[in-house]
């Protein structure tokens, strides 16, 4: 009997019928996981199709909706596989052994008088037959438990895997894929969003004769405190009509945004410090001193990491279309967290969690906690003064670049001491950032944006750390390497410019970026090869498979001539996919770093779709190199100055690596997510190139062309 | 307000009799009058790409200049490429290398791809990229943007060989 780990998910919707609708010689697949470019709905419906041992064509994935869908929490932290995938892989599995205890019950036959296909089960050798969609017809099939821990089938699935079809990229490439940003209602209106001058601007003034202008020329202005919304059933003249406003409003300027040195501000601010153990919890307990070895018979190292403010930089910007009507509201959201955004809208609209429907729709990749949800309050919010039409939300360019929640800076201080062997005999690594954790949810209201301008509420709120394994700041902090003694703190810091929120990877970007570029110094200084080093600290066998099929894929090609190339590794949240990075570089004459080659080890347990996992394992490469050669948030004391894509430079085709994957499959391990996984040793995997290449340790992000450059010079 | 107009467009081969306002822009025009939802609205700054259509074959913006400016002219949209009803060989290599994640940015890659096949029959991967500079993609899909374009190549490459 094989057990299959079973997640949160079943644990609450512990029924079949929680997760699989039979319809109308059709099977639709309900999921608390919302496809944001991970295609997930893809991986479910094939996990779908392998259990039921039905065509995939038969298998629908259905959106998200509040009224019948399970809450699954956020879709975040590569878990959609594991956590909907195992559920839907569970509930499957325990139809199909009921069904055909059914059936051979029903008729009173052994399974070799049995053919079941696409659904259908044929009594052989009469005209007999009883089908999935009969079966779910019976009284019962609403109260069928899924049977989480017995995963045996009664017949076994075909092994002959059907040709996989990525449902949406048909639809993609025809411009038939349909996003949030292009629904269309009849009598629809537009909306826009005027934003203010900066986080703590108030209203003074606006031109109530503008205003009026306006209104005779069908467009409605809708203020609310200091929040302004511009309404028109022309999606044209509406931006028209913002950019008109927007040069009559006066601001009183509450406070001016902070620009000194934000890492000074990481290192000095008022903080919560809080020590992580092994395991990657964090404690309320007395953070130790360093401990000090002495220098005859040990080498201490020292060494502080910096990654400034990122952004999602979602290409559409965020978008949301909502309806009041009979005392309802009907939210389509691109919403992370629907449930939760859904907690956090009637709170602040004082509204009864049965009268809102929110409906997930897809719209571009956002990658955590962009402006989705504040799009969809902020819909919310005109719907109900403009009842009984759909109004369509959009953000503009400046507003997703400017009014976003980035990811945080961070600052990570970390000491190591060898012995003489070169083994690490003690690691101490402090992680100083801010907040990760402000999606809103119920009690969570105030963390929309709009939510201040609407109530002139500028109260500013200290966060309180998270405590769980691996949340946040901390998350990979505790290193998967066997060090004998260790030291961790997590530092959230208080009292910093800007807006923060989840960014793919959330902390672990920049622990691990630290942790893998200071095994790589202290292999240095060890004089122990970088691969050998890390397997040397490693007990785990998969992660040193991972390491050593890097080696193996990197080794069929050859380095060429004024390349170098760099390693990394890291076991996201240390429970997700094993990743082990290569990467090859060169440095152009103005000092560009050339991304030329790369490698990516995977081990992520039972492969579903491996297709998916390319894409996720790609796309996080590029992502993660982008921010690691280009990113950054710059902003002064009046406003974020990153308003557009020329302020705010990221990759582009010209520095696109060949990427080489090799996934280590573990057929009947538990899926292991891969959404994340690639972004830390990425980064890291370059900042080691570097120090090959040009022997400089560069340990601050991003590593532009100026930076290269001016050390160069030195 | 602005100027209604009288407004000839042909798009993928049809003709449209349109009264706009003058200073609209053509994708709002494509998107809201249309219904062609295909062409996407990324930045209305004419620096993501996300809009990008075909005018005489060559790709253009249509985030920021008037639809009235393209009178005359053959303006194509992402849902004017299929061949005779079938996917163009663009379109079928994205699909066989999965080119796209979210796919919002997939439309004007496309379209600026199919300009440059317009132009040329075998690019070089210089052209490729020069051709794809405008284009953001935020997802990361590039690699298999680029593996599909390599494949359209080596199949004109292997054609003219055969031939």
């Amino acid at each position: 009997m094989s057990k299959l780990s079973s997640g949160p998910s079943i644990k609450i919707y512990n029924l079949v019928s929680n997760w699989i609708i039979f319809d109308n010689n059709k099977v639709k697949i309900l999921s608390g996981k919302v496809d944001i470019g991970q295609h997930i709905t893809t991986t479910l419906s094939i996990i779908a199709s392998r259990e039921l041992d039905i065509s995939i064509d038969k298998i629908e994935v259905l959106n998200l909706t509040t009224k019948k869908s399970p809450d699954e929490g956020f879709t975040a932290g590569s878990l959609s596989v594991s956590h909907s995938g195992t559920a839907v892989k569970a509930a499957s599995i325990t139809f199909r052994n009921l069904f055909i205890e059914h059936v051979l019950s029903k008729f009173n036959v052994e399974i070799d008088d049995l053919n079941i296909e696409n659904g259908i089960a044929k009594i052989l050798g009469t005209n007999q037959f009883f089908s999935y969609w009969d079966f779910a017809q019976l009284d019962n099939y609403n109260d069928i438990k899924i049977t989480e821990f017995i995963q045996n089938r009664i017949v076994p699935i075909n092994p002959k895997k059907q040709p996989i079809k990525n449902k949406t990229i048909t639809n993609i490439v025809t411009g038939n894929h349909k996003f949030i940003q292009d629904l269309d209602f009849p009598n629809m209106m537009h909306a826009r969003v005027l934003r203010p001058l900066n986080y703590f601007s108030k209203l003074k003034y606006i031109d109530n004769k503008l205003i009026l202008n306006l209104k005779n020329n069908n467009i409605n202005v809708l203020i609310k405190g200091s929040f302004i919304a511009i309404i028109g059933s022309d999606e044209f003249e509406v931006i028209k009509a913002l950019n008109k406003l927007k040069h009559s409003c006066e601001w009183e300027n509450l406070e001016n945004i902070n620009n000194r040195n934000v890492f000074e501000m990481l290192s000095n601010n008022k903080k919560d410090s809080l020590l992580v153990k092994s395991g990657g919890e964090a404690f309320y307990e007395k953070i130790p001193d360093k401990h000090i070895y002495d220098d005859k018979n040990f080498i201490t190292l020292n060494s502080e990491y910096t990654k400034p403010y990122i952004m999602h930089g979602s290409i559409g910007p965020s978008a949301a279309c909502s309806i009041f009507q009979n005392n309802k509201l009907k939210i389509f959201t691109h919403s992370q967290g629907v449930y939760q955004t859904r907690g956090a809208i009637c709170e602040a609209l004082k509204v009864k969690e049965q009268d809102v429907e929110m409906i997930f729709m897809p719209s571009a990749g956002c990658y955590g906690h962009n402006g989705a949800d504040d799009a969809a309050f902020e819909a919310g919010i005109i719907s109900m003064t403009f009842p009984d039409k759909h109004i369509l939300l959009k953000w503009t360019r400046e507003d997703e670049n400017c009014w976003e929640p980035y990811g945080s800076a961070t600052l990570s201080k970390i000491s190591g001491t060898l012995d003489l062997k070169g083994n690490i005999v003690y690691w101490s690594h402090e992680t100083f950032a801010d907040t990760f954790m402000t999606r809103p949810s119920k009690g969570g209201a105030h963390n929309f944006l709009s939510y201040k301008y609407i109530n002139n509420d500028f109260q500013k709120r200290d966060q309180l750390p998270k405590t769980a394994p691996h949340m946040g700041i901390h998350r990979n902090l505790d290193p998967l390497y066997n060090f004998k003694k260790t030291r961790l703190v997590k530092n959230l810091v208080h009292n910093l410019p800007l807006r923060t929120s989840a960014l793919r990877g959330l902390g672990a970007f920049g622990n691990i970026l630290a942790i893998e570029s200071f095994m790589n110094e202290l292999a240095f200084t060890a004089n122990i090869d970088p691969l050998t080093f890390r397997l040397n600290h490693l007990d785990d066998n998969r992660a040193k498979e991972v390491l050593i099929n890097l080696k193996a894929q990197m080794d069929k090609s050859v380095l060429k001539k004024n390349n170098a190339r760099g390693i990394a590794f890291a076991r996201y949240k240390n429970s997700a996919a094993y990743c082990a990075v290569g990467i090859e570089i060169s440095v152009s004459d103005n000092a560009e770093i050339t991304l030329i080659n790369s490698w990516i080890s995977i081990d992520a347990g039972e492969i579903v779709y491996p297709e998916g996992i390319h894409s996720q394992l790609e796309g996080g490469l590029i992502q993660a190199a982008s921010w690691t050669i280009y990113e950054q948030v710059e902003y002064d004391t009046r406003s974020i100055l990153s308003k557009d894509w020329d302020e705010y430079k990221i990759i582009g085709f010209n520095n696109i690596p060949k990427i080489n994957v090799s996934i280590i499959e573990r057929i009947g391990d538990p899926f292991l997510g891969v959404g994340e996984v690639v972004a830390g040793p990425v980064s890291a995997a370059i900042a080691n190139a570097l120090f090959d290449l040009l022997g400089v340790r560069f340990k601050n992000l991003p590593f532009s062309k100026d930076k290269i450059k001016s050390e160069l010079l030195k | 307000m602005s100027n209604e107009v009288n407004c000839k467009l042909k798009i993928n081969g049809f003709l449209y009799d349109l009264t706009i306002p003058d200073d609209r822009p053509l994708i709002f025009v494509l998107r809201n009058d249309l219904n062609l939802k295909g062409t996407k609205l990324g930045c209305g700054l004419e620096q993501c790409g996300s809009c990008t259509v075909l005018i005489d074959g060559k790709k253009a913006l249509s985030c920021n200049q008037t639809a009235v400016s393209f009178q005359g002219k053959d303006i194509t949209t992402i849902e004017g490429i299929k061949v005779n009803s079938k996917y163009s060989v663009i379109q079928e290599a994205f699909i066989e290398f999965n080119s796209a994640q979210c796919g919002y940015c997939s439309s004007g890659i496309i379209m600026s791809l199919t300009s440059l096949f317009n132009k040329t029959a075998l690019p070089k991967k210089d052209e490729v990229i020069k051709c794809l500079d405008n284009n953001l993609c935020r997802c990361g899909s590039h690699y298999s943007v680029l593996k599909a374009v390599e494949k359209i190549i080596a199949n004109i490459d292997h054609k003219k060989v055969d031939n």
